[in-house]
C-alpha cells in the first residue's frame, strides 16, 4: 500500500511544486525587468568607488609614500626640486598592474591622490595604460612666481647679508683704521 | 573478485563479482575498458578551472581524481615579499566570493600577533560585512548549484539579491568583489551616513525573496529527486576527511566555529542566542546527502540576517580603527586563527620575525580540504549525480589553488 | 485536375500550383517536369513558412526567458530585438565550418540534414488553413509521429560521428529518452483520436466546430473527462520528445556543454536548433488540433458568419498559429522554471508513470465514448 501511496504522492508533489514554481516565474515574467541598459542608461556610482585615480597636483610633495604603499609598484613619479617648489616631469600609474586596492590613497600626508568614479579605460595601444596623472608638466605659473619670488627674496637676503657684512667689514676696517690712527696719534704725542 | 590491471583503465577480470548497482557481472571474457572522461579544466559545471578525471562505465562513475593547480597564483609566496598591510588585497583573491571573510581571517591572525584590541564599532561593522558576504556567497553557491542541476532561473534571481549586497559594499568601500576593507586594526573607513539603514532595508526585502528561493528550487520535487540520497557523506567520514562548514553540518555534525571557538563578537552573539546553527537531518533522503548540504546553506542565509539585525540594533558610534603605527612591524611570533568562512574553516597561520614583511603566511583553504572527499564518494554514482556532488561541495578554485 | 504522373491531392496547394504551372508552361518543358516543379515549389514554401515560425520561436524564447529572469532579452537589433534571429542567422552563416579531426566526416555532415529533413517531412502534413494544405494526408497524425521519430537517427548519428565522449553521452541519453516517450505520446493521442474517429488533422478540427468556436473543443470535461489528463500526459511527452527542460539531458548545457551538438558550429548547429523549434511548434500544433479545437476559435466562427472564403482561411490560419505559439510559450515557461531530471528518473517517469496512466486514460476515455457519450446531446 505504501508503494501505491508513494506513487500517488510523487505525482501530486511533482505537479504541485511545478505549479508553485511556475507561479513565481510567471510573476516575474509580468514585472518590469531590473536591467539597466548600459551604455544608454547607467547606474549611479557611489563617490567612494575605486576607479581611475586622480591627483591634486598642487598639493603633492613628491614624498613617494603612495609608491611605497603600492603592493605591485605601479606608481612612479619624477620631479625636480627647486627649493620648496617642484617641477613635475611625470607621475605615472601603470594600469596594467594596478589592482584597484586603494592602498596608495591612505598614506598620502597631503591627501592628494584619490580614486575617482571612472572605470572604463580602453585603448588600442598598451603604452596608453601607463597613465600619466599630471594635469600639467613643469611648474605651475603660481609655483614659478613663488619660486622666482623665493629666489629673489633669497638673493635679496643674501645681498643684504653680503652688504651688511661688507658694511660691517668696512665699519670694522674703519674702526680699526681709526683705532690705529688714534694709537698713532697717541703714539705721536 | 580477482582482476589484473593491464593498461590505464582496462581491467581483465577472471572471476565475477557484484557491481555497485547490485547486478552480477557477466561476459567476463569480453575485454572492456572504462571510459576516461575529463571533466574540465574547461567545463561549465566545475566551479572554476579544475580538472576531475572520471572513470565511467557507461553512466556509472567508477573513479574520480581531482587535478588542481590551474589557478595557482603563488599567494602564499607573495606573502613573504610584501609588507603586512600590502598583503591584504591578495587575501581577497583566494575565495573571491567571500572576500570580506578572507580579509577578516588574515587581519585577525596579524592582530593576534600584535596583541591589540579592536574598537567595538569596528568589530560590529566587520561582523555585518562578514555575514552579508556569507549571504552573498551562499546565494552564488545555491544559484550555481541550481544551474548545474538545470534550473536556470533561480541563479538570476539570486544574482539580483547579490547585486543589492554588492551595491551596499560598493557604498562602503568602493569595490564590488575584492573589497580589501577589513584591515589590520579595524576597517579602513567608517560607514557612510545612511548605510546602516540601507542594510536594514536589505534585510527586510531579503526575507521575502528567501521564501521564494525555497519555493522555487529547494522544495521542487525534481530538485529533491536529483539531490536527495545522492553523495551521502556519513558522519564519521566527514570528520575523518577534515571537512568543515556546511559539508560537515550537512552530515549532522554540530560544529560551527562561531559558537564553538568564538572570535570577535560571536561569544556575545551566541550568549544572547541570536542565531541557530542549522544541521542536516536526512529530512528528504539520507543524512549527509546533497540536499542536506543545500538545506544547511539556505538556512544559514536566514540566520546570517538575524546576526546582521542584531549588529544593527547594537552598533554605536566610535572609532573604527585601532591606534597602530603607519608602518607595521609585527612583534616576532606565530599565530593561527581559524574563522568560519561560508565554505568552512578558513585558517591563517602567520609567522613573524619582527620585520615589516611576514616570514610565512599559510592559508588553510576550506575548499581544498573539502575537495578530498570527492574521491571517496563519487565512485558508484551516476555521471549526472557526479555533477550534483561537485556542486554541493561548493568549491571555489581560487581558494583551492590560491 | 488530378495529375497522371504524381497523384497530387485535389484542392491541395500543390495541385493548385501544378494547375497554374500547366497554364504558364512554355512548350519546350517536358510533361513530367511540371508536377515536379510544383512539388519543389510547394516544399520550398512550406520550408519558408516553417523557417519563419522557427525564427519567431527563437525570438520568443529569448524574450520569454529574459523577462522571466528579470532582464530584457535582445533589445538592440530592431524594436525589442525582433530582427535578432536574422542577425543570428547571418552570423552563423559566416562562421567557420569545422569538422573535428577523427570525426566520421560523411555521417557528421549528414546528421543535421537528416534531422531537419525529418521535421520538414512531418511539417508537410500540417495544414495552415482548412483549404490551404500542401498534402491532404489521411493518415495525418500517424505520419507526423512516424516522421518525427526519424530525427532520433540523426541525433545518434551526430553524437557518434563527433568523436567526442561528451557528444556520445548526449546521443545515448537522447535515444533512450525519445524512444521511451513515444509510447505515452502515442497512447495519449489515442484518446482524442478515439473521440474524433479520424487521423486527418483537418477533419479532427472540423469535428470540433460549433459552440461559438470554443465550447466544443475536446479538452473540456463535458466532452470527455479523460481528455485533460491525456493532454497533460501528451504535453509532458512532447517535452521529452523535443528534449526540452525538464528533459533536456541530451543537451544538458551545464553537464555536457551542448551534448550531441557540442562539436557542431555555425550553420550546422543552427540546423539542430531549427529542428528543435520546428518540432516544438509541430507538436504544439498537433496538440492544438487534437485537444484545443485546431482551427476553431471565436475569430473563425465570426469569419464564417461573414461567408468570405479568404477571411475564413486567414482567421483559421491565425488561430492555429496563435495556439501553436501559446503551446510554445507554455513549453518555454516550463523550461525556465524547472530543473533537469536525471536520465534514469526520466526513464522511470516514462515507463512507470506516464505509460500506465496513459493506458488508464485510454481505457477510461474509450469507456466514456461507448457508454456515456452517445447520450450527451451536445456531442452529437
Amino acid at each position: 500500500m505504501t508503494a501505491v501511496s508513494n506513487y500517488v504522492k510523487n505525482v501530486f508533489d511533482s505537479v504541485r511544486t511545478t505549479l508553485v514554481g511556475m507561479k513565481i516565474t510567471g510573476k516575474y515574467l509580468l514585472q518590469k525587468p531590473i536591467t539597466v541598459q548600459y551604455p544608454d542608461e547607467r547606474l549611479p556610482i557611489p563617490n567612494r568607488y575605486r576607479g581611475i585615480h586622480y591627483l591634486e597636483q598642487e598639493k603633492c610633495i613628491d614624498c613617494l609614500a603612495c609608491a611605497r604603499a603600492c603592493p605591485i609598484d605601479c606608481i612612479e613619479m619624477d620631479a625636480v626640486r627647486h627649493g620648496k617648489e617642484l617641477e613635475w616631469i611625470s607621475f605615472t600609474l601603470d594600469y596594467q598592474k594596478c589592482m584597484f586596492c586603494e592602498l596608495c590613497v591612505y598614506p598620502c600626508p597631503k591627501d592628494c591622490i584619490h580614486m575617482g568614479t571612472e572605470f572604463a579605460f580602453t585603448s588600442y595601444d598598451r603604452s596608453e595604460f601607463v597613465h600619466d596623472l599630471l594635469s600639467y608638466k613643469g611648474m605651475a605659473r603660481e609655483a614659478k612666481t613663488r619660486m622666482i619670488e623665493a629666489e629673489a627674496k633669497k638673493k635679496a637676503k643674501e645681498e643684504a647679508k653680503a652688504a651688511k657684512a661688507a658694511a660691517q667689514a668696512g665699519k670694522d676696517a674703519a674702526e680699526e683704521g681709526e683705532a690705529t690712527a688714534k694709537d698713532g696719534e697717541d703714539n705721536a704725542d | 573478485m580477482t582482476s589484473t590491471e593491464t593498461q590505464a583503465g582496462s581491467i581483465t577480470r577472471t572471476e565475477g563479482g557484484v557491481l555497485p548497482t547490485g547486478e552480477r557481472e557477466f561476459m567476463l571474457d569480453v575485454k572492456t575498458s572504462d571510459l576516461e572522461i575529463n571533466m574540465g579544466p574547461q567545463h561549465p559545471a566545475t566551479h572554476g578551472v579544475m580538472r576531475i578525471l572520471c572513470r565511467a562505465d557507461g553512466e556509472l562513475c567508477t573513479g574520480a581524481q581531482p587535478h588542481l593547480g590551474y589557478l595557482h597564483r603563488c599567494a602564499e609566496k607573495i606573502g613573504e615579499s610584501v609588507e603586512w598591510l600590502q598583503y591584504l588585497p591578495y587575501t581577497d583573491r583566494y575565495d573571491y566570493l567571500a572576500a570580506m571573510n578572507n580579509n577578516l581571517g588574515y587581519s585577525m591572525a596579524v592582530e593576534k600577533l600584535m596583541g591589540i584590541e579592536i574598537p567595538r564599532r569596528a568589530l560590529m561593522i566587520r561582523t555585518i560585512c562578514a555575514e552579508l558576504n556569507r549571504i552573498g556567497s551562499h546565494l552564488i553557491a545555491f544559484g550555481t548549484y541550481g544551474l548545474d542541476i538545470g534550473a536556470f532561473t533561480p541563479f538570476l534571481y539570486m544574482f539580483r539579491e547579490r547585486e543589492w549586497m554588492m551595491a551596499l559594499f560598493e557604498k562602503i568601500c568602493g569595490a564590488r568583489l575584492t573589497y580589501s576593507y577589513i584591515r589590520i586594526g579595524g576597517v579602513f573607513n567608517d560607514a557612510p551616513p545612511g548605510w546602516l539603514s540601507e542594510v536594514e532595508r536589505f534585510c527586510d526585502t531579503f526575507d521575502v525573496k528567501w521564501q521564494e528561493y525555497v519555493d522555487l528550487l529547494m522544495v521542487n520535487h525534481i530538485f529533491v529527486k536529483r539531490t536527495a540520497n545522492v553523495g551521502v557523506i556519513p558522519k564519521d567520514m566527514a570528520i575523518d576527511f577534515g571537512l568543515t562548514g556546511p559539508m560537515l553540518r550537512g552530515s549532522g555534525v554540530d560544529w560551527d566555529l562561531r559558537r564553538d571557538e568564538p572570535y570577535e563578537l560571536y561569544d556575545e552573539i551566541c550568549r544572547e542566542g541570536v542565531f541557530e546553527i542549522p544541521l542536516g537531518s536526512g529530512e528528504r533522503g539520507t543524512l549527509g546527502d546533497c540536499w542536506d548540504r543545500v538545506y544547511v546553506r539556505v538556512m544559514e542565509m536566514r540566520e546570517a540576517i538575524k546576526i546582521v539585525r542584531w549588529c544593527l540594533d547594537n552598533i554605536e558610534p566610535g572609532p573604527v580603527i585601532a591606534d597602530i603605527p603607519k608602518t607595521l612591524k609585527i612583534p616576532p611570533g606565530e599565530a593561527y586563527v581559524g574563522i568560519e568562512n561560508p565554505r568552512g574553516e578558513l585558517g591563517h597561520y602567520v609567522v613573524s620575525d619582527g620585520g615589516k614583511v611576514a616570514t610565512r603566511v599559510r592559508v588553510r583553504a576550506p575548499s581544498f580540504v573539502n575537495l578530498a572527499v570527492l574521491e571517496a564518494i563519487m565512485p558508484g554514482t551516476l555521471l549526472a549525480d557526479a555533477i550534483a556532488i561537485i556542486g554541493s561541495t561548493d568549491i571555489v578554485v581560487g581558494e583551492t589553488d590560491r | 485536375m488530378v495529375d497522371p504522373v504524381l497523384s497530387l491531392a485535389a484542392e491541395s496547394q500543390t495541385s493548385q500550383i501544378n494547375d497554374w504551372l500547366w497554364t504558364v508552361k512554355p512548350d519546350f518543358v517536358p510533361g513530367w517536369a511540371v508536377p515536379l516543379t510544383a512539388v519543389l515549389l510547394a516544399v520550398g514554401i512550406a520550408i519558408a513558412i516553417v523557417s519563419m515560425v522557427t525564427m519567431a520561436g527563437t525570438w520568443l524564447e529569448r524574450k520569454v526567458s529574459g523577462h522571466i529572469q528579470c532582464r530584457y532579452g535582445p533589445m538592440r537589433v530592431g524594436w525589442h530585438g525582433w530582427l535578432q534571429p536574422i542577425a543570428d542567422g547571418v552570423k552563423l552563416l559566416l562562421k567557420e565550418d569545422m569538422v573535428p579531426t577523427g570525426a566520421d566526416r560523411p555521417l557528421f555532415l549528414l546528421a543535421p540534414a537528416l534531422v531537419l529533413a525529418s521535421i520538414f517531412g512531418a511539417m508537410v502534413a500540417f495544414p495552415l488553413a482548412p483549404d490551404f494544405y500542401f498534402a491532404d494526408v489521411d493518415l495525418g497524425i500517424f505520419m507526423i509521429l512516424a516522421m518525427t521519430s526519424t530525427t532520433t537517427i540523426g541525433v545518434v548519428m551526430a553524437g557518434w560521428a563527433s568523436n567526442s565522449k561528451w557528444s556520445l553521452y548526449g546521443a545515448m541519453r537522447e535515444a533512450a529518452q525519445v524512444i521511451a516517450y513515444e509510447v505515452p505520446l502515442g497512447i495519449a493521442l489515442l484518446v482524442p483520436v478515439m473521440v474524433a474517429g479520424e487521423f486527418n488533422l483537418i477533419e479532427v478540427s472540423n469535428g470540433q466546430a460549433g459552440g461559438m468556436g470554443v465550447f466544443r473543443w475536446y479538452i473540456w470535461p463535458w466532452m470527455n473527462p479523460f481528455m485533460l489528463p491525456a493532454f497533460v500526459l501528451f504535453f509532458v511527452a512532447i517535452l521529452a520528445e523535443t528534449k526540452r527542460a525538464p528533459f533536456d539531458l541530451p543537451e544538458a548545457e551545464s553537464e555536457l556543454v551542448a551534448g550531441f551538438m557540442t562539436e557542431y558550429s555555425g550553420i550546422r548547429w543552427s540546423f539542430f536548433f531549427m529542428e528543435e523549434y520546428a518540432a516544438m511548434f509541430l507538436y504544439c500544433v498537433v496538440g492544438s488540433f487534437f485537444f484545443f479545437g485546431g482551427f476553431e476559435s471565436p475569430l473563425t466562427s465570426l469569419a464564417r458568419l461573414t461567408d468570405v472564403h479568404v477571411l475564413v482561411q486567414v482567421a483559421a490560419a491565425v488561430t492555429i498559429v496563435t495556439k501553436g505559439f501559446a503551446g510554445l510559450f507554455l513549453m518555454m515557461w516550463l523550461r525556465w522554471t524547472l530543473p533537469r531530471v536525471r536520465i534514469d528518473q526520466v526513464m522511470t517517469m516514462g515507463y512507470k508513470y506516464l505509460t500506465p496512466i496513459a493506458l488508464a486514460c485510454v481505457l477510461g476515455g474509450g469507456a466514456w465514448e461507448v457508454a456515456v457519450s452517445p447520450h450527451l446531446p451536445w456531442v452529437n
